[in-house]
Formats: C-alpha cells, sequence, structure tokens
C-alpha cells in the first residue's frame, strides 16, 4: 500500500514538473499554432542563470530572477526571430526554433563546460518532508510540487477572470477577430511568449537544482513536453495539467512494475509460446516505461486527435 | 668496366638509397577518432588530452623511428556512422593506429571496421587501440587480432569492486543490481549475479532501466529499499548515475552505492555529500604509491591545465603499452608494419605508477592492477572543487584482478 | 533553363569522374553526401510535394537499413541478393513499414500528421535496444559486402559507383514520378485536399501511397548508407537523423525538385570540413539553420531559381555586380562573426581558463596571430568586422530598393 501510495505521489510531482515546462507551451502552440522547439531550452537557460546568481544573490532571488532573464531572452526571440519567420509557415517557425535549440546548447557548453554544474538544492530546504516505511519523502520535492499548483491556480485564474486572459483565450481561438476588435495581437503574442518562457525558466530554476543541470537537459525534456501539449489539448491549460499528471503517474507505476505480456498468455495457457518467442512479449513493464509516453500520445493522435481537452483541430 | 666496379658501385648506390628511404621515412601516423562534439563530447575530450599528453612523452623521448609521431585528430561526431566515415578518412591519411574510447557502440563499429578492412587489405593492416570500450563481447564474440583493450571490462570492475567491498566489510548480505539495459548495464548484472556464490551474498533484485531517459529515479529507488538492500552496484554513468544516487538521498536510504564510473569529472561536484560514502573500481588513485603518482599528477596538470581523472589515467597507461611495444618493432618506410607492432602489443608490459600492466595475448584485454576506492572527506585530491575526494580502500594487484578469457573469442591469429 | 539538361550532363560526368579527381577522405565524403541526398528527396516528395510534414522518417531509413543488413547477412553470408541489388530489399521493406505507418499517420494532417510520426519514430527507437535478435542491441548488427558481378565491392570506389548508379537511378525516378498523374495529384494534397476529396479521390489512400513511396526511397538510402559502413546500429532511428532530413531538405528548398538533394549534400560536407576544424561546427550549424529560415525562406536552391526566373530587370551586368557586392559584404561579416566565435571559444575553454594565474592572462592563437585578450583589439577586430559586413549588406539592400522605387 505505501509503495502505491509513494508511486502515486512520485508520479504526481513529476507531472506537476512535466507541467510547469509545458504550460507556456500549450499557450504559445494554442495561440500562434508554433511547435516551439526551443521551449525545452528556456528550460535549461532557466537551470544556468538560477546557478549563476545564486552565488551572489542566495538561492530565492535567484529562482525569482532567473525566469525574469529568460523571459527577457523569450522576448527578443520572439520579436527579432520568431516574427520575422512567421510569414513563412508553421514548418519554418518550427525549425527556427529547432535551430535556435542548437545554437542556446551550444552556447550553454561553451560558456559552462560540457559537464553537469555544481548546482544543488540549499541545505536549509534540504530536509525529509515525512517519513513512510523507513523512506524519507525530500520536502523539496512536496515544495517544486507546490509551485506548479501556485502556477497552475494564477494561470487559471487570470486566463479566466481578468481582461488580459480573454483578449488572450480569443486570440486563441480567432486571432483576427480580436485583431479587428482593435487588440494588438502581435503583443500579446510576444507577451504570451515571454510569460511561456519565464514559466519554463522557473520550472528550470526549482528543478534544475533538484534533478542535475548539464547542458543536456533541454533535449532530455524536450520531446516530453510535446507530447504532454499533444495528449492534453492544443491551448488548454486543464489539459495540459491532466496529461502531465497522466504520464507522470502512469511512468511512476510502469517503473514500479515486473508485469510483461506473456504473464497474460499464461492464463490462456500460451505461457510457453510467449516465453519461446521472447522480444516483445517477455519484457517488463519496467523496462519500457520510457516508451509509454508515446504510446499514450500515438493513442490519443488515433482516438481523439484534440487530446484529452482540447477544443480546435 | 670491371666487375668490382660494378659491385662497389651498386653497393654505394644501394647505400644511398638506402639512406634516403630511411630519411624520406613517414612519420608513424596516430589516429584518434572520438567523439570531439555534440552530447557526448565531455569524456572524448578528455581521452584526447590523456592521448596528446602520452604522445608528447613518447615523442620527447625521441619518438618513433627517430621521427616525432604525428597525431591526426577526427571527430566520430558520437555515432557508428561518423566513426565509419573517419576511420576511413584516418586510413587513408595513412594512420596505421587508430585509438578511440567513448562509446562501446562506436567501439564496436570500429573493431569491425578495423577487421573487415585488414580482411581485404592483407600485409597493410592498420591496429585498433580500444581505451575504453568496456563491453565484454567486444574481448569475446567480437575479438580479433588487430584489437587491443587497454581499459578494464565489466567483470573486471564489478568483481574487483565486490572483492574490495567485501574485504572492507562494507558489502552486506542483500545486493541489488540497478543497470542500464543495454550491453554495459547487461554485462555488469550479469557479472554480480556470478559472484554472489563466491562471495557469499544474495542479489535481491536485478532492475534494468532506460538508458538517459529517466528524469526521476524515486520510483527506482523505492524498489531498493523495499527489497533491503545494504548495497546497489551499478554500472550507470553521468547523469543515469547522479539522478539515482540523488534519489536515494533525498528518500534517506543508507545502501551504499558499488559503482564503476562515479569519478566523471562533475558528478562529485553535482552530488556533493550525496556521494560520500559511496565506492568505484578504477584502474587509478592518485593517494597509491606517492612517491611516482604525485609527480605524474603534477606534470599532467603542467601540460593539460588539470589533473588527471575519470578515464585519462587509464589512457595513458594504455599509451604506455603502446609505448613499450613501439620500442620492439622496426621503422619501415610506411611507418610500421602493424603485423610486427601486432606482435610487440601482444607482449607488452608497462611500468606505471599502479604497477605492472600487461597484454593478454589470448584475447588482447589488458591486465591491470585496480583500486576500490571511496569518496571522502579525507582525500588528499579533491574533486570537482569540492572538499569531497576518493580515498583507496584496497589495491587488487593485476594478477588478482585478471577475470578468464571469454569462451566465445574465438580469435584467428595470422599463419 | 534551357541550360538545365547541359548543366545536369556535366554535373554527372564530374559525379563519374569524382574517384580520379578528389582524395579518398573526399570521396568518402562524397558517398555520405549522395545518401544524404537521396534521403532528403524521399523526405521531399512527401513534404515538398505532398506538403505532409513527417518528423519521424529516420525510422523509414532505419528499417532499410537493418533490412539491407540482414539481407547481406542472410544464408551464412551468402546474401539474399546479389550486392548491387541489395538496395531493393530496404525499399521494399521502407514500402511495406510505409504502407502501415503511413495509414495510420496520413488519417491526420498538418502538425498532427507530424506528431504521429514523430511518436512511431520514437516508439520504434526506444524498442530497438530491446529487441536484440533484430537490432542488434548496442553493438548493432555487422555485415559484410560479397563481391557480385565481377566486382569486388571493397574498395571505395566501388562503393562510390554502386551509390551513385542507385541515387541517381532514384532521382531520376522520383523525376519520372512527380510528372505522372499521381505525383500531380500529391501537389493537389498540398494545395487543397478539400477539393480533392470533393473531385471523388480518396484522398486518404492518396496519402498513404505517397508516404509508402517515399518511405520506400528513404529505405533505399538506408539500405546504402548500412551497405557502405557495412553496419547497422539503431542509432539511424535517433529523433536528430529525422530533424536533420528536415532541416537538409528545407535549407536546399523543400519546394525545387532538386532543392532537398543539394541542401542534403552541402550540409552533410559542411559538417564533413567543419567537425574536423573547429569543436564548435554543431554552432555554426544552428546558426546557419536560423539565418536561412529568416532570410531564404525558399532555401539556397529554391532561392536561386526564383531569381533565374524572375529576375529583376536590371540586366546581367548589374544583377552580378549586386549579388557579388553581397557575397563579399556577406564574408566580411561571417568572418568577424567567426572570428568572434573561436576567440571566445578557446577564451572560455577549460584548458585556457586552467592556464589563468593570479590575473596573468596568456596570448591566444587565432588565425597565426597571438591575441591579448583583456586587450581591445581582438575583440575590436571581430565586432568590427562584423559591424562593416552588416553595414555594407544594409547599403546594397538600400540601394536595390532605391533603384526599384526609381524604377517604379
Amino acid at each position: 500500500m505505501d509503495q502505491i501510495l509513494f508511486a502515486l505521489l512520485n508520479g504526481t510531482i513529476y507531472g506537476l514538473l512535466l507541467f510547469m515546462v509545458s504550460a507556456g507551451l500549450t499557450l504559445i502552440f494554442g495561440m500562434m499554432g508554433v511547435l516551439n522547439f526551443a521551449h525545452a531550452s528556456f528550460y535549461m537557460l532557466g537551470a544556468y542563470f538560477a546557478y549563476t546568481l545564486q552565488p551572489l544573490t542566495g538561492f530565492w532571488l535567484a529562482i525569482i530572477l532567473a525566469p525574469i532573464l529568460v523571459m527577457g531572452v523569450g522576448i527578443l526571440v520572439e520579436r527579432f526571430i520568431l516574427r520575422h519567420v512567421h510569414e513563412h509557415g508553421h514548418a519554418h517557425e518550427l525549425l527556427v526554433t529547432f535551430g535556435l535549440s542548437v545554437v542556446i546548447a551550444e552556447m550553454i557548453k561553451m560558456v559552462y563546460g560540457k559537464f553537469a554544474v555544481d548546482y544543488r538544492v540549499p541545505a536549509e530546504l534540504n530536509f525529509a518532508a515525512f517519513s513512510l516505511s523507513g523512506i524519507d519523502y525530500p520536502f523539496y520535492r512536496l515544495f517544486m510540487g507546490g509551485i506548479a499548483v501556485v502556477m497552475f491556480i494564477a494561470i487559471y485564474l487570470l486566463l479566466t477572470k481578468t481582461r488580459v486572459g480573454i483578449v488572450v483565450r480569443s486570440a486563441i481561438y480567432r486571432p483576427q477577430m480580436v485583431e479587428a476588435l482593435g487588440h494588438n495581437v502581435p503583443m500579446v503574442f510576444m507577451g504570451v511568449f515571454g510569460i511561456g518562457a519565464a514559466l519554463a525558466g522557473l520550472a528550470g530554476a526549482v528543478a534544475g537544482a533538484f534533478y542535475t543541470t548539464n547542458p543536456n537537459m533541454a533535449l532530455e525534456l524536450g520531446v516530453m513536453v510535446f507530447v504532454v501539449v499533444v495528449v492534453g489539448g492544443l491551448g488548454s491549460m486543464g489539459g495540459a495539467m491532466a496529461a502531465s499528471l497522466l504520464i507522470g503517474i502512469t511512468n511512476s507505476l510502469a517503473v514500479g512494475s515486473d508485469f510483461r505480456i506473456a504473464d497474460i498468455l499464461i492464463l490462456i495457457g500460451m505461457g510457453g509460446w510467449a516465453e519461446e518467442i521472447g522480444g516483445l512479449l517477455t519484457m517488463r513493464m519496467s523496462s519500457l516505461a520510457a516508451t509509454l509516453p508515446f504510446f499514450i500520445m500515438l493513442l490519443v493522435l488515433v482516438l481523439r486527435p484534440s487530446g484529452l481537452m482540447g477544443e480546435k483541430e | 668496366m670491371g666487375f668490382q666496379k660494378f659491385a662497389r658501385g651498386t653497393a654505394a648506390m644501394a647505400l644511398v638509397m638506402g639512406a634516403a628511404t630511411a630519411a624520406q621515412a613517414e612519420p608513424l601516423k596516430i589516429a584518434l577518432v572520438e567523439t570531439l562534439s555534440g552530447p557526448q563530447a565531455s569524456t572524448g575530450l578528455l581521452y584526447r588530452d590523456a592521448v596528446k599528453y602520452q604522445i608528447g612523452k613518447i615523442n620527447e623521448a625521441g619518438g618513433f623511428g627517430g621521427e616525432p609521431i604525428e597525431l591526426l585528430e577526427f571527430d566520430n561526431q558520437g555515432g557508428p556512422v561518423g566513426a565509419a566515415d573517419r576511420v576511413r578518412a584516418a586510413i587513408s591519411e595513412g594512420a596505421t593506429v587508430i585509438l578511440q574510447g567513448s562509446s562501446s557502440a562506436v567501439a564496436g563499429q570500429v573493431t569491425e571496421d578495423v577487421r573487415k578492412y585488414n580482411l581485404r587489405n592483407a600485409g597493410n593492416e592498420v591496429i585498433y587501440i580500444n581505451l575504453g570500450g568496456e563491453a565484454m563481447e567486444l574481448t569475446g564474440s567480437k575479438c580479433h587480432y588487430y584489437h587491443f583493450r587497454t581499459s578494464p571490462n565489466a567483470a573486471i570492475r564489478v568483481n574487483t569492486l565486490l572483492d574490495g567491498m567485501k574485504e572492507a566489510d562494507v558489502l552486506g548480505d542483500n545486493v541489488y543490481a540497478m543497470n542500464q539495459n543495454y550491453s554495459w548495464g547487461v554485462d555488469v548484472q550479469d557479472n554480480t549475479v556470478a559472484a554472489a556464490d563466491r562471495l557469499g551474498f544474495t542479489v535481491v533484485e536485478q532492475t534494468l532501466h532506460d538508458v538517459n531517459k529517466i528524469q526521476d529515479f524515486s520510483p527506482y529507488v523505492q524498489r531498493i529499499q523495499a527489497a533491503d538492500a545494504d548495497t546497489v552496484i551499478t554500472g550507470n554513468w553521468s547523469n543515469d548515475l547522479l539522478l539515482l544516487m540523488k534519489a536515494a538521498s533525498g528518500a534517506g536510504i543508507d545502501a551504499r552505492f558499488g559503482t564503476a564510473f562515479l569519478d566523471q569529472p562533475g558528478n562529485i561536484g553535482n552530488a556533493g555529500a550525496v556521494a560520500e560514502g559511496h565506492f568505484l573500481s578504477a584502474p587509478f588513485n592518485p593517494e597509491v604509491n606517492p612517491e611516482e603518482t604525485a609527480p605524474f599528477m603534477e606534470d599532467y596538470k603542467s601540460v593539460t591545465g588539470h589533473y588527471p581523472s575519470y578515464v585519462e589515467p587509464a589512457t595513458v597507461f594504455g599509451m604506455m603499452l603502446l609505448q613499450e611495444a613501439l620500442k620492439e618493432v622496426e621503422p619501415t618506410e610506411n611507418g610500421l608494419n602493424a603485423a610486427d607492432l601486432a606482435v610487440a602489443l601482444e607482449n607488452a608490459t608497462a611500468e606505471t605508477p599502479m604497477g605492472t600492466i600487461s597484454m593478454r595475448g589470448a584475447d588482447h584485454q589488458a591486465i591491470l592492477p585496480m583500486i576500490v576506492q571511496e569518496v571522502s572527506l579525507d582525500a588528499q585530491y579533491k574533486a570537482d572543487d569540492t572538499e569531497y575526494g576518493f580515498v583507496p580502500i584496497k589495491v587488487i594487484s593485476a594478477a588478482d584482478a585478471e577475470q578468464p578469457v571469454q569462451d566465445s573469442c574465438q580469435m584467428k591469429r595470422p599463419g | 533553363m534551357k541550360y538545365a539538361p547541359l548543366l545536369l550532363l556535366v554535373t554527372v560526368a564530374v559525379l563519374i569522374a569524382l574517384p580520379w579527381l578528389v582524395s579518398g577522405s573526399m570521396l568518402n565524403a562524397a558517398v555520405q553526401m549522395l545518401i544524404a541526398a537521396l534521403f532528403a528527396m524521399a523526405f521531399g516528395l512527401l513534404c515538398g510535394q505532398a506538403g505532409m510534414l513527417s518528423f519521424g522518417h529516420a525510422a523509414y531509413f532505419g528499417v532499410g537499413a537493418f533490412a539491407a543488413v540482414h539481407a547481406m547477412n542472410a544464408f551464412g553470408g551468402e546474401g539474399l541478393l546479389p550486392t548491387p541489388l541489395l538496395p531493393l530489399v530496404g525499399g521494399a521493406t521502407g514500402l511495406v513499414s510505409g504502407l502501415l505507418a503511413g495509414y495510420f499517420s496520413t488519417k491526420r494532417t498538418g502538425v498532427y500528421f507530424a506528431m504521429i510520426t514523430l511518436a512511431l519514430a520514437e516508439l520504434l527507437h526506444a524498442l530497438a535496444p530491446h529487441l536484440k535478435t533484430v537490432f542488434g542491441g548496442e553493438a548493432g548488427v555487422s555485415s559484410f559486402r560479397m563481391p557480385a558481378w565481377g566486382i569486388g565491392f571493397g574498395s571505395l570506389n566501388d562503393v562510390y559507383f554502386l551509390t551513385l548508379v542507385w541515387t541517381l537511378l532514384c532521382i531520376g525516378l522520383l523525376y519520372l514520378f512527380s510528372k505522372t498523374p499521381l505525383g500531380r495529384l500529391a501537389l493537389g494534397l498540398r494545395e487543397n485536399a478539400h477539393r480533392l476529396r470533393f473531385l471523388g479521390y480518396n484522398t486518404h489512400a492518396l496519402g498513404t501511397l505517397i508516404f509508402a513511396i517515399s518511405a520506400m526511397f528513404a529505405g533505399i538510402a538506408g539500405a546504402l548508407q548500412s551497405m557502405n559502413i557495412e553496419a547497422a546500429n539503431y542509432v539511424v532511428l535517433e529523433s536528430h537523423i529525422s530533424t536533420a532530413v528536415v532541416l537538409n531538405s528545407f535549407i536546399g528548398g523543400v519546394r525545387v525538385f532538386l532543392g532537398p538533394a543539394i541542401g542534403g549534400a552541402v550540409m552533410t560536407f559542411f559538417g564533413h570540413v567543419t567537425s574536423d576544424l573547429t569543436r564548435v561546427w554543431l554552432l555554426y550549424q544552428g546558426i546557419i539553420f536560423v539565418l536561412v529560415m529568416m532570410f531564404l525562406p525558399r532555401g539556397l536552391v529554391g532561392e536561386l531559381v526564383e531569381r533565374i526566373r524572375n529576375p529583376s530587370g536590371e540586366g546581367l551586368a548589374r544583377t552580378l555586380s549586386t549579388l557579388l557586392a553581397r557575397l563579399v559584404s556577406l564574408a566580411i561579416a561571417a568572418f568577424g562573426a567567426v572570428f568572434l566565435i573561436e576567440f571566445l571559444q578557446r577564451f572560455l575553454s577549460p584548458e585556457y581558463r586552467a592556464g589563468v594565474t593570479d590575473g596573468n592572462w596568456p596570448d591566444i592563437a587565432l588565425f597565426s596571430y597571438d591575441w591579448a585578450p583583456l586587450s581591445v583589439l581582438p575583440w575590436a577586430f571581430g565586432l568590427g568586422l562584423f559591424g562593416i559586413g552588416i553595414a555594407l549588406v544594409t547599403m546594397v539592400n538600400r540601394r536595390v530598393a532605391a533603384r526599384k522605387e526609381a524604377q517604379a
């Protein structure tokens, strides 16, 4: 029982982290139709900026300033690169962001070297929150989860309860109409892009200390973030949250499971045959954990292409 | 013209020509085909530093055949395709020795390429010195006469690690094997299981997980806890090792980790106190045999800018084996005859600060001393500018570290 | 365009004579370039002609590569087919897997299509290392090219000609395909799928078919690759192979027929040359991607074709001189940028930083001069050249714009 509880908790926290990174992307994706390949690079930038600032400002100020710096980078990217490419079509936007992600990763390597840097959870946050059947649960994990929840609530309120939110939401669905009503849609895009980048930067600043801060961290998370956005549905915050949790929890449960397809076949008396065939049939679920998100994405795309909660196709 | 005169003339001409060819003899070309760019470049660059260092030493000592050895560098771009391409480029530029170390996947490609090239070009063979591809099959089913491995392999790493930890009485009864799901990880797991009876421990669970894809190791840590393990033996490297140890420490698990690659630069810096008390088996430790080791450390630092760590010492020692072998080989006008060098390498031994290392003829695996070490505050040389470093627990002599030749190695010898 | 056939003939002649013109290392690069060109052409059929952006084409390339390796190893190494015909196996496997994958992915369009192709490729890539019998695990599957038809296939020259013949043949077939009714329908699918459906065509079947044909040619390219290196490893299924082909095609120009091929060849050549010259060649590659997408959206070849088709009306001499002026100023800017990047890279490298002691900053050697890093000189030199180059380009552009205005 404790095991399952832990698995659920771990999965939830990992899911919340995924949500933090993908929240901005789903807004951008929904609004501009841009699959921003560089989004995970903002996550990485956040971690490196916080690492650089930490000795100067201390941990707390660093995780506040780093997202602001990342927002600046995001705004520059939108204003001077993406907007320029917008007229050429989505494929070009996508490829330009891919080029950018390469450039950012190489610059990070040039400045900070190719190995993981020494960015750690500060000692005052490094303690166990509680203990269950002999396993401590690090407080910092709950802290990360808490930030993600606060972020979700803040974005949700901003989008549904404020005037700005209404403009943003309508710009997702009918950009031309919003423009015709006299709103400065390019400005809205730039703002959303900047805030999306800042959210990813915040996720990086917070999670980089807990996991590792290295030049490949964008690569590791990059595709997973796309999966979340597609599974959740374009532009849907709730969908992104649901998809993040789904992927986090299935991943966590799968890792703990020794289930094999052959085990089902044993029930119908074909166990021996399955053992003989081997390959996929005798592979443990735990070793396939990383493939599950793609499998989920494929299922969603084929069965319900607008995603779990998306409305727009 | 009398016969004598003719003979004298010919002899003189032969002498002149001989001198001319000797003077025009090509310098020996050695090609380093490493991963110098992209995500995995960090290790490739360390191999490069170490190789450059020791070739510099060889050249200071007179080079080969009176000429300095020429080191060609090629970037294999991290994959087998790039490596195949660069091996060809290296051979076409006249390299007779190819060096490569990071990634067993690339090593698998290079060793096969060299084998096939030698089949097709009998008389103009090239030699592949594998500086760090530690997968068992490279000296097993894929072994061949022109492949030489100077690094340890999975069997050596795991058995020395377990022996050392057992002797220091830190192994415990319950051992958990946690590894990456590919040939290297499987080799580590198999060797851990195989040693269980000999050393009297139980392998409570074996887990193989995806390579470099997992962000959150806490579910795995939970399994370690549930299995009540005293020690975790893992072949994980880089991020997979760091994240695993961090997750374990966060969960307050007191199981010790026995690792193969904890000394990779950045690991200790990133893990900090989390790494304390964990173990490593590696071919080098700066505190062993300090009279010889300390000057080596300082000299290496003065040349490359940093103390040797991770794969660098073993690479230097491997190059020392090559240096010894080169002393036994006569230069030819193309540099050297690879077949001669292969014979010399098979029987080469070299004196290193860690002790004598030698090449085993049967499967071309280097036999080298291993040092089981623990991460501690007491270390003399600190890692990554932290207060931690590696303290030797036990030095295992080359003879004790040796593991049997694999049956799968059917080496075809020339002639 | 009346010189096109002549140009083509000269190119083919040069390609045939290449082994006698260049070094072994370059010939090696040429083989890689041909393979990259064919792979990009296969992608171009799908993306350029039919307007479907696939993010998982490495899957079909890889499937072809593995099929060819297994075919080479069949019958105890004798081979399923004589060596020169082995790419057929890769093509057939590509076709079959393309039919399957295409059936699912072409149910959707646009971004969703792209994400399905990505998911399929990632699934295959994630499963491959577990299926050791097929994909050989981490070490891959190795093979040996057997002699056939009196040709040894041991030397690089033989491999080059094998690759050349197959690449030219496939590109020729792709050209013929674009002229068939099916090829024309592909264009229709790109421009207006609704209308096509309205006219009574089954767009799903059409999409699947074109997807499969594209996968078939990708499979042939994969087979050529594994025959070239005599091995296949599951890393050919990695996502960066998929993205590389997309980028190569777009850099060449995905909407013009030979654009992808030239993009693939040029970028492969670029990687081959620069990766041994500088440690940050990936950075340059990234910068080139960004710049091409921003300023040459039609791609290199696309832009060239456009210029030839719609001349500026200024006469040949003028056009050429403007072009020359632009190229020269761009070269100045590029040199400045390269200097800065290389200088920074050396300045920031751990070896250099380790050499700094007590405020003593050693000189950095670059382009056969020693530069003091703390003086203004190197920074001013790089930035200055870069600035001058950019200023010159802007000036040329302004002049051209002014002339156009005057004409209008």
